[in-house]
């Protein structure tokens, strides 16, 4: 049985580039393992905008290494998609005690991609690897209660790369 | 009158901290003694690599800007931190702040911390501060990166970048439960192989 890894900006940016030792302890991690950590497309727009101090082709450089993908669009028109980000964005709302309407869609992505991926039926797990504890629970949330419970993990990005250390 | 003399002390430790969020040397020599206190200024010296005559200089301005006091008369003599809690609010009284030891780590730490340092020169120490209370939120679930994004019109990147490097300074003043998976959960669900710590090149 396979397992999907769906992995978010702030995973990426934690572990900076080649020289640091972080970058390469997760690097021998998936390769070892033959993981490949997937981007939601969201994702990688957000890595490779341009903003001063920020190297946006690293995500690039690390993609042709071959640990690191961009996922599929997100198909919209897959019930468990559309239903797991709603959930997700109702979720993250409620934490910080905001109306609905100020959290968007794609704030939900990571949600979105991890039910595609379970959707598909292709895996029978899902991590997500996000630093955004109220994105990573609401998805945990989100697809329990369509019966996933079992089959999707937060975890958290911080605490997994220091654990590599 | 008492009045006015309160109202002066007050004024005075407002500029005194104003000194220490300007100067990221003395927030560090601050948050080290709030940290490791009661200390002496050779273990200062030693441990943020001061030079002697820079530490006793520093610990002396500390001293007058009320915010270290000595803890004992016994030489060599050892400091310690004055909790510093100055809240400010506008004249709407619609937002308060509270200045904090946190957010004095948190300045002290531009020194090593190329992330902390750009960020505070693009947004200053108030955006410094506002980005710490996204921090302490996020640790505790409340909001996500984008979100902070949204509110302070920033690229969702920029907002990831100091949230990450804030982490460790949220950690070390707040108590936050530990949330999500760990390492070796994942591990074990799907029974992975790891070299962690094996290799101990690194200290």
């Amino acid at each position: 049985m396979s397992a999907a890894h769906v992995a978010d900006t702030g995973f990426l940016i934690a572990l900076g580039g080649p020289e640091n030792e972080r970058y390469r302890r997760v690097r021998t991690f998936a390769k070892r393992n033959g993981i490949t950590f997937l981007l939601p497309e969201r994702v990688y727009d957000e890595l490779t905008v341009d903003v001063p101090d920020h190297d946006s082709t690293r995500v690039d450089t690390v993609i042709e290494d071959g640990w690191v993908a961009v996922a599929e669009p997100l198909d919209y028109t897959v019930p468990l998609v559309s239903r797991t980000m709603d959930s997700v964005q109702r979720y993250i709302a409620n934490a910080d005690d905001r109306p609905e309407d100020e959290i968007e869609r794609t704030d939900a992505a990571l949600g979105g991609l991890a039910a595609q991926l379970l959707a598909h039926g292709s895996v029978t797990s899902v991590y997500v690897y996000t630093p955004d504890i109220a994105a990573g629970e609401g998805i945990e949330t989100a697809l329990a209660s369509d019966g996933y419970g079992d089959a999707i993990t937060f975890v958290n990005a911080f605490r997994f790369i220091e654990d590599l250390l | 009158m008492s009045r006015t003399a309160r109202d002066g002390d007050v004024v005075r430790d407002l500029l005194s901290i104003a000194d220490l969020l300007e100067e990221p040397q003395l927030a560090r020599l601050y948050a080290y003694v709030h940290r490791e206190g009661p200390a002496t200024v050779r273990e200062a010296m030693d441990a943020l690599d001061l030079p002697q005559g820079t530490a006793y200089s520093y610990v002396n301005r500390l001293q007058e800007a009320g915010v270290l006091a000595a803890a004992s008369d016994e030489q060599p003599r050892e400091y310690e931190a004055v909790d510093i809690e100055l809240s400010l609010s506008t004249d709407r009284g619609e937002r308060t702040y509270t200045i904090t030891p946190m957010l004095v780590d948190a300045v002290g730490r531009r020194d090593g911390n190329e992330d902390i340092d750009a960020y505070t020169d693009r947004h200053g120490i108030a955006g410094l501060a506002t980005a710490l209370t996204y921090a302490v939120a996020r640790e505790r679930g409340e909001v996500t990166h984008q979100l902070m994004a949204r509110d302070l019109d920033i690229s969702p990147l920029e907002a990831e970048v100091i949230l990450g490097a804030l982490r460790p300074v949220v950690h070390d003043h707040v108590d936050v439960e530990p949330a999500g998976a760990s390492l070796e959960d994942v591990v074990a669900a799907e029974d992975l192989e790891t070299d962690a710590g094996d290799t101990g090149e690194d200290a």
